[in-house]
């Protein structure tokens, strides 16, 4: 019944790369919340959130990905989320937040590999 | 060979067949309420697109039963019924205390995202408080004929 997850990061160039495996709802969500604002409170206000490999996503994770949004534009930076699976990206549209955050379908386009 | 009872059935859920599911009302055993959503979608003949719109609609489902109350010591009861034009779903929440302290302010109140995401991926959907519970609904029709 247990689904993976996991998180892992990195830096490339100058820019920290978050990238989220699994699902992301009520149970992990906090575990994201926390590696976003441990990497902003580092001072770093621009982050690569990589959610290629999220095969789940619940309203509970569009909280924290608007709470950290917040943070880093605050801080004169940007959160860009990296997303490619249709059911995902639909769930930022039903919700109107593909307005919000920069979305990008591969690491690529956000400078990132 | 030993005769036993014939447990096989169908493959499918008709009018009238109702699940129940009641589990502690904890964020990391919510995702029971997703897998049995699943195999209950597929039983009426739901798609698989409707599959995982009633994936994602049963756990915000669940978010919304759970939202305001301190559910360390509560159960939620969810009940799938088939009925010839729909799949109702209702989970409630019960033997929670209200929430004490402010809710997280990290993003846009939780509630009010899982009401759009709902919205969306349901004909209907309501959430009431009654004698102490908070009860969340979602109706999904069904296309077809019957299954």
């Amino acid at each position: 019944m247990e689904q993976e997850f996991r998180i892992e990061e990195r830096v490339e160039g100058a820019i920290p790369v978050i990238t989220v495996i699994g699902e992301v709802d009520v149970a992990t969500a906090p575990q994201l919340r926390e590696s976003l604002h441990a990497v902003i409170a580092r001072g770093e206000s621009t982050i690569v959130l990589d959610l290629l490999a999220v095969t789940f996503l619940d309203s509970t994770a569009l909280g924290v990905l608007v709470g950290a949004l917040k943070r880093c534009r605050e801080l004169g930076g940007e959160l860009h989320v990296v997303v490619d699976d249709a059911r995902i990206r639909k769930i930022f549209e039903i919700t109107g937040l593909h307005k919000v955050f920069p979305l990008a379908h591969a690491l690529a386009e956000v400078g990132a590999q | 060979m030993i005769d036993g009872p014939d447990l096989a059935g169908s493959d499918t859920l008709g009018d009238g067949d109702c699940v129940t599911l009641i589990f502690p009302a904890r964020g990391d055993l919510v995702v029971l309420a997703r897998l049995v959503a699943s195999a209950i979608s597929t039983r009426v003949g739901f798609d698989i697109e409707e599959l995982e719109d009633l994936r994602l609609a049963v756990g915000e489902l669940c978010l919304l039963a759970l939202q305001g109350s301190d559910a360390r010591h509560g159960d939620l009861r969810l009940e799938f019924t088939v009925s010839p034009a729909s799949l109702d779903i209702a989970c409630t929440l019960a033997g929670a205390a209200p929430a004490r302290g402010a809710p997280n302010a990290d993003g846009p109140a939780a509630d009010e995202l899982s009401e759009q995401i709902l919205a969306a991926l349901v004909d209907e959907h309501g959430r009431e408080r009654q004698d102490g519970l908070v009860r969340a609904w979602l109706r999904k029709r069904r296309k077809g004929p019957l299954a």
